[in-house]
């Protein structure tokens, strides 16, 4: 973890040169996760490919403003972040950004492919989720699915570690009073 | 509500010391309802690691094209432009004109200059304004006199005309009034010599 930390700290300097091909395996390493940020936040395939390009662009022409590389992660999700929410309000900007809700899909992009848990649940986690808030989603993909700490996820959602807490706490809750009596029934 | 002495949410989190995790394993053990609360939790946790991550549908490469590429010396400008300096030195380059502009503006019209050079100044300006004068009169009495010479002469032009014409029609009525008198006398001569008759058409022949 620390080696690899490492690499892209190199990377990340290389590319900040005017490196591409260094900037390209730097994509690679993260691409996928932040398409599965974006995807989980906008639950929209193709708005989350547009805004993962958008969001390596936008990172590789303000990768000199990158103090330490070592922050490269939540300065990548504050910029993914930032792209999602400016989407939200030009879609619609006469809606308050803390009431905006992903779009419906028919297919429910949360359900995932080869999952070794039945279809039922994974369909009632799709459900869950989307009862969520969309801050506390964010809170609950930053955390349970990206692996940041509370003070990355300060630093990406640009708010307080107690309002993070807040927000992942109460999305905890709400997720263990729909999930767990179904997880309980479907594994026993 | 739990019992543990830390929230057995941040030990779920894993946002929880070591030791802090060991305190809070050795409550569950004793505690069923911190049991039963952290087992729905890990359970939770579970279901929502059921939904796995997605390939991305489209590799993301960014290719480099020396054509595009800027110049060394564009690049240094857009990087000098884009930086805070941009504003330091529009506003320098601001100040600067607004001061040369001020200086020359002062120079041009300062009051004080002209009360420095006073009397002389004065005197040559006031000697400049009497020339220019005697100037100004002799130059609108030429012109005065020119303009009346020149009406003059296209009076007495336009009278000698008039004149001319009034003598030759003069002349002109003589003539015809003595042709006039001529001719009356040589008909009436005409008349006394001979025998005056009728013309045949008039004698009553008509019908």
């Amino acid at each position: 973890m620390i080696f690899r930390a490492v690499e892209d700290a190199d990377l990340i300097r290389q590319a900040a040169r005017g490196a591409v091909e260094a900037y390209n395996l730097l994509v690679s390493r993260w691409e996928k996760r932040v398409y599965n940020y974006l995807l989980r936040i906008t639950a929209n395939r193709e708005d989350a490919l547009d805004l993962t390009q958008d969001v390596f662009l936008k990172a590789y022409q303000n990768l000199k403003k990158l103090d330490d590389p070592a922050r490269f992660a939540p300065w990548l999700y504050r910029i993914a972040h930032n792209e999602a929410y400016s989407m939200f309000r030009k879609r619609r900007p006469e809606t308050d950004v803390d009431e905006l809700e992903p779009e419906a899909t028919d297919t429910g992009i949360l359900v995932g492919g080869s999952s070794v848990f039945p279809m039922e649940l994974g369909l009632a986690v799709a459900r869950a989720l989307e009862r969520l808030s969309p801050d506390q989603r964010e809170a609950v993909v930053l955390k349970i699915y990206q692996g940041f700490k509370f003070e990355e996820m300060a630093e990406i959602l640009s708010c307080p570690v107690s309002t993070v807490k807040s927000r992942l706490y109460t999305a905890l809750e709400l997720l263990k009073t729909e999930l767990a009596p179904i997880k309980s029934r479907g594994v026993s | 509500m739990s019992c543990s002495p830390f929230d057995l949410r941040d030990y779920l989190l894993k946002e929880l010391s070591d030791g802090e995790c060991r305190q809070v394993d050795a409550h569950v053990r004793g505690c069923a309802a911190c049991r039963e609360d952290l087992e729905r939790l890990h359970l939770t946790e579970a279901a929502l690691f059921s939904l796995r991550d997605e390939e991305i549908p489209q590799r993301i490469a960014f290719v480099s094209d020396k054509i595009f590429e800027p110049s060394p010396w564009r690049r240094a400008w857009a990087a000098f432009w884009g930086s805070g300096a941009r504003l330091g030195f529009a506003s320098a380059a601001m100040l600067s004109i607004a001061l040369i502009v001020f200086s020359l503006a002062r120079t041009a019209g300062t009051p004080g200059l002209e009360r420095a050079s006073g009397p002389a100044t004065a005197r040559v300006a006031a000697s400049g304004a009497s020339v220019s004068e005697e100037q100004i009169q002799q130059r609108v009495q030429a012109a005065v006199d020119q303009a009346v010479a020149a009406s003059e002469t296209r009076l007495q032009k336009v009278f000698d005309q008039r004149m001319n014409d009034l003598q030759r029609r003069d002349q002109a009525l003589l003539l015809s009034m003595a042709s006039d008198l001529n001719f009356a006398e040589r008909q009436e001569m005409a008349v006394i010599r001979s025998d005056y008759t009728l013309p045949r058409a008039n004698r009553g022949d008509l019908k």
